[in-house]
């Protein structure tokens, strides 16, 4: 790799050195100092119009944005010590907020304002607008798709405009008039419909682009954020899950620069609702004359263990590929014994959804996110003939497989059946025994995206009632059945499975962290075969 | 009874897409030929509709809601239809200092258009207040359609207006 | 006043000499005056050459910032391996300007040829010539000159008949004042908004189209065949005050004066002898009250330092002002400075191109507040406001729109204070202001 020239910069007293070229904001970052912006977004075009983050350097005859003026060695910056610097970005806020609306109160940005922060982080209590004149007025516009325009929030940093533009190149949006009668337009031939428009209520720092899903029902400071990743396809976008209480209330992009960069597309955001679904099981099932009956974990377990103790021959698992690489391993280990048929079905929709000004980013055709997992784990997608395997098996074990489309009977052939699930299908009321999981949402644990990337997602909320992660019943199952030694965490199982597959040789939670990993070179885990 | 809008008729068609194409010659790139694309749609239409815009996003490769942005930046493009004899005064400081508001005055009371902006009733005239046409010393300067007229006093209105009839 | 009209004999005139000939629109009827001699010979000379003949007449930036020519030329790149351009920047809007327009109107031939040698010197192959929508007829008299040029060979693929190609268009803008600062030039050239850009890079970097270009005003470029022809040291030498500031200027003169109009001369006249001698002073019963002497952006002056300046852009600047683009706003003593600053900011908000938050919020604050103290609603701390938020327009935004509108509002409540007082405190009348 060829060597990066290092340049020195001192910002605010702090010495760093960072590549040649590097821009002060940036740069700012690595010391520790936010310079306050608005315009400036490192997933778009630099624009330089709102001149937040004007800065003093040492010797330059007048103020700087940070945004666009490079680092040059030796040079000084100035951005909380400077009092120029400081009534600029004062003066910009004024500016701001003459025409702005004070409806915080019932404003869905409100605590996580860009605005509101620097307001009050530096702003002035009051403002010498006079009150006598007519603030800009505008009335809420419904721009299609799931956003809703609020010019008189509108600062017009044009964020949304240069995503549409050189992010998506889909050119929805505009800047129409100009000088303070400016706002965000478009045309009438064309909503703001495109698969990925949703990351302009992201990128707008204030409250003017608003989702309709989200519409007040939530404030942000009431929020808790999950490191999580997206169930929507086998990108494995890096999200947060929010949640209000024990609810999922939105799923907001967390950055990667190596998988989603600060974006993800519309239909992953909408996977927030199936965490929320009603129909859940809440308690182990047991079969007694044919009727499903609530017992305790007890129970469940022990006459699990019964039944695969006394089985013996084929054993068919149908896996679901959202589940996690622990759960499939778990599952695998189950049915080591056995002469196993492991399938799983995953959802195609035909032709990806590409995010155009980001390569490799993309709504993936397969719609799961642990597709590559359940491959690296021995699990293909000859489904229909693991389905036929199923007439005659000793024992079929589900593992929170929907049976999308299968006969009521498809489970009349076989022995017993197991269903671990986080719902029960219709097609799966025959099972002898239903052990209720968690959802992705409810547990912690990992996945493979297609790129063969490892990736955690961690616990944003309760599971309902009885329901545990996979992971532990599954474990669970195996100490009884005197297999192994009951597990106390994902990690846990994930140690196993990191020893036991070479796939995913060298990894742990510690080394995946945040970010993702990918397993040895030569080894990456499941890549679409 | 249900009204349809008249089908609209493309205005880049026959010897005005040579002409288009002739002027795009000029430029390395295509989207440099909107500004001048989007007067030949008001040449010919004398306003430049929501449906134009479409049209010549389609004829230049742009989208429809770019080119909108274009023409609401540009003061000179007609979003709306306007009088047949479009006016332009020029009533920034020199002209002002000059008595320009006065010659507004008087176009208004002899167009009949009552205020700026608006379109006579006879919707031969639109008058709207321009800033400096860079006539400063002939002041005050009117523009009425492609006609450049300088040294405009109230006095004269009525006589120049005997002009666009 | 119009032209024709007869040379004042403290003039001198050079871009001025054939205004109001008719016979000077047409190609014979200029090279007849000596026209298309300085191409011809520019042609024959190396780029370099010409370039270092206009850096040593000292000319200078006519549509504003005076930088120097040359060196702007010389900013090119010199290996050429991408096209240059040139764009001629005849979006002439500023209030008080308009001597470009007259430049076009009477000698084409001189700015097409002015165009050509710039072209040759930067070796740009295409020259744009971007004039404002509103000036229907130069439009036409630059398109009917440019087609003649092409026909008489004098632009094409071989220029006069030498190697040198060059290609060169007029570009009609539609209505935009900002269109005038370089960069929004080269968007809307573009086909953008107009939209100023951020610096760096610079327009000989990166400029129209990305490519190497050089964007010079009407009246520089129509200076140079003239240097070309007698000379950078002739030209050098018309100075009659800092040696920094050489040539001739076009000053138009507007407002309360009695002879408005363009009036040619030589870098270093007294702005005394301009309104008294040559534009024959004030309207009778008048006096003067102040003068904005670059076109409506800069400092106001008042009547002392208006008659002690010297026209040049050193002699501007001691008088804290600019000579700008020479376009001369006359204010007599009959004028009302503080409605005249609200109109001046009301042009300004109207023209922002909503980029920067200082200019796009700041303008329309000023208008606003101007407004409140004509209507007799002022207040006594308005006038501290409306200097607070001109230094927050000032030197923090892209272009200098923003600036442009603190400049002389600023300086009128300095000079003139005592007007804007009189509406605060009830002394004068309140005037009705259309909003």
């Amino acid at each position: 790799m060829k060597e990066q020239q290092l340049v020195s910069v001192t910002i605010d007293g702090i010495e760093i050195s960072v590549p040649k070229g590097t821009m002060i904001l940036e740069a700012a970052k690595q010391a520790g100092v936010l310079i306050p912006h608005y315009c400036y977004h490192p997933g778009l075009p630099i624009a330089g119009v709102c001149r937040m983050c004007l800065v003093e350097i040492e010797g330059a005859p007048k103020l700087q944005i940070g945004c666009a003026t490079r680092v040059a060695d030796g040079q000084k910056v100035l951005v909380n010590e400077s009092e120029e610097a400081k009534r600029a970005r004062q003066g910009v806020l004024e500016f701001l907020l003459i025409h702005h609306p004070l409806d915080c109160p019932i404003c869905d940005q409100a605590g996580e304002c860009e605005l509101q922060d620097y307001v009050f982080q530096e702003g002035q209590s009051r403002t010498r607008y006079s009150p006598h004149f007519a603030k800009r007025f505008n009335p809420v516009e419904d721009f299609g798709g799931d956003i809703l325009y609020v010019p008189n929030r509108c600062i017009l940093c044009t964020r949304c405009v240069r995503f549409m533009d050189h992010v998506a190149d889909d050119g929805i949006l505009n800047v129409s008039e100009r000088g303070d009668r400016a706002y965000i337009g478009m045309h009438p031939d064309r909503e703001l419909d495109h698969p990925w428009s949703g990351n302009v209520v992201d990128l707008c720092p204030v409250g003017s682009l608003i989702s309709k899903e989200f519409l007040h029902k939530a404030r942000a400071w009431e929020l808790d954020k999950t490191p999580s990743v997206c169930t929507g396809c086998s990108q494995g976008c890096n999200v947060n899950l929010e949640t209000r209480g024990n609810q999922v209330v939105r799923i907001k992009p967390r950055p990667n620069l190596d998988v989603n960069r600060y974006f993800m597309c519309d239909h992953g955001r909408l996977t927030y609702r199936a965490m929320s679904r009603g129909d859940r099981l809440e308690a182990p099932l047991v079969a007694d004359r044919g009727e499903l009956g609530a017992v305790d974990w007890d129970q469940a377990l022990s006459r699990a263990a019964a039944a695969i103790q006394g089985a013996e021959g084929r054993a068919v698992a149908l896996v679901s590929p959202g589940c996690s690489n622990e759960a499939l391993y778990l599952v695998r280990r189950l049915l080591s014994s056995f002469e196993m048929v492991g399938a799983f079905s995953v959802q195609r929709v035909e032709g990806e959804v590409p995010l155009a000004g980001v390569p490799g980013l993309a709504l993936r055709e397969e719609r799961a996110p642990n597709a590559a997992g359940a491959r690296a784990l021995g699990f293909d997608t000859t489904y229909d003939t693991a389905v036929a395997a199923v007439n005659g098996a000793a024992l079929v074990v589900l593992l929170d497989d929907a049976l999308e489309g299968r006969e009521l009977d498809m489970l009349a052939g076989a022995r017993t059946v197991i269903y671990v699930g986080t719902t029960l299908p219709d097609a799966a009321r025959t099972a002898h025994i239903v052990l209720p999981v968690a959802t992705a949402a409810e547990e912690e644990g990992t996945f493979v995206n297609r790129d063969g990337r490892v990736q955690r997602y961690f616990q944003a909320k309760s599971g309902p009632a009885m329901a545990r992660p996979a992971w532990w019943v599954l474990s669970e199952l195996l100490h009884e059945l005197e297999m192994g030694d009951p597990l106390t965490a994902a990690e846990e199982a994930f140690e196993q499975l990191a020893a036991d597959e070479p796939a995913f040789t060298g990894l742990s939670y510690a080394t995946i962290g945040l970010r993702g990993a990918r397993a040895r070179k030569g080894q990456a885990a499941g890549a679409e075969r | 009874m249900r009204h349809e809008a008249p089908a609209y008729e493309p205005v880049f068609i026959g010897n005005r897409r040579v002409d288009l194409d002739r002027v795009l010659e000029r430029y390395p790139s295509k989207m440099a030929g909107l500004l001048p694309a989007l007067w030949i749609v008001q040449n010919v239409r004398g306003w430049i509709s929501e449906e134009a815009m479409a049209e010549v996003a389609d004829v230049l490769d742009l989208s429809p809601a770019y080119v909108k942005g274009v023409v609401t930046f540009y003061t000179m493009y007609h979003q709306h239809p306007v009088g047949e004899y479009f006016i332009q005064v020029c009533t920034t400081t020199p002209c002002s200092l000059c008595g320009a508001e006065d010659v507004v005055a008087a176009l208004l009371r002899h167009t009949g258009c009552g205020e700026l902006g608006a379109t006579s009733p006879d919707g031969k005239y639109t008058v709207v207040e321009v800033e400096c046409l860079g006539a400063c010393g002939f002041a005050t300067p009117l523009l009425i359609n492609d006609d450049f007229i300088e040294d405009v006093t109230p006095e004269r209105v009525p006589e120049i207006l005997k002009g666009y009839q | 006043m119009g032209y024709p009209h007869r040379p004042h004999s403290r003039e001198t005139v050079v871009l001025s000499e054939h205004f109001g000939n008719p016979e000077a629109r047409s190609y014979d009827g200029w090279v007849g005056m000596g026209g298309y001699q300085a191409l011809e010979k520019a042609v024959g000379m190396d780029p370099q050459t010409v370039i270092d003949e206009v850096k040593a007449s000292g000319l200078r930036g006519r549509g504003g910032a005076g930088f120097p020519a040359g060196v702007k030329w010389d900013f090119m790149p010199k290996e050429k391996s991408r096209p240059h351009y040139l764009c001629c920047n005849a979006d002439e809007s500023e209030p008080g300007t308009f001597k470009d327009r007259e430049i076009m109107r009477w000698t084409p031939h001189g700015l097409i040829e002015g165009c050509a040698i710039a072209a040759h010197a930067i070796r740009a192959e295409t020259v744009y010539i971007y004039i404002r929508g509103e000036f229907t007829e130069a439009i036409a008299i630059m398109e009917r000159a440019l087609a003649e040029a092409y026909d008489r060979g004098a632009l094409g693929e071989r220029v006069l008949g030498s190697g040198v190609g060059i290609d060169m268009y007029v570009h009609r803008g539609a209505g935009a004042y900002i269109c005038g600062e370089e960069t929004a030039l080269m968007n809307s050239i573009e086909g953008k908004r107009g939209n100023p850009r951020i610096r760096p890079p610079f327009p000989a970097a990166v400029g129209v189209f990305g490519m190497p270009t050089t964007i010079n005003n009407v009246e520089t470029l129509a200076s140079v065949p003239h240097i070309l022809n007698r000379g950078a040291k002739w030209y050098k030498e018309l100075c009659l005050s800092s040696p920094k500031s050489s040539g001739t200027k076009l000053m138009s003169v507007c407002g309360h004066i009695a002879k408005p109009g363009n009036y040619e001369i030589t870098m270093g006249f007294p702005m005394k002898d301009l309104i008294y001698d040559l534009c024959g002073g004030m309207r009778p019963e008048r006096t003067l009250k102040a003068v904005i002497p670059g076109g409506s952006s800069v400092p106001v002056l008042n009547r002392e330092e208006a008659e002690s300046c010297v026209l040049d852009y050193e002699g501007c600047v001691q008088q804290g002002t600019m000579l700008g683009s020479g376009g001369m706003i006359v204010f007599d003593d009959s004028a009302d400075m503080v409605y005249q600053m609200m109109r001046i900011a009301r042009f300004y908000a109207h023209e922002s191109c909503a980029q920067c938050t200082q200019c796009r919020e700041g303008t329309g604050w000023t208008v606003r507040i101007l407004q409140r103290i004509l209507a007799g609603e002022g207040t006594a701390t308005d006038l501290d406001l409306l200097l607070d938020i001109g230094e927050q327009m000032t030197g923090k935004t892209i272009c200098v729109l923003s600036d442009s509108c603190a400049a002389p509002v600023g300086s009128a409540i300095h000079k003139f204070r005592g007007e804007f007082e009189a509406y605060i405190n009830g002394a004068r009348q309140p005037v009705a202001v259309a909003v």
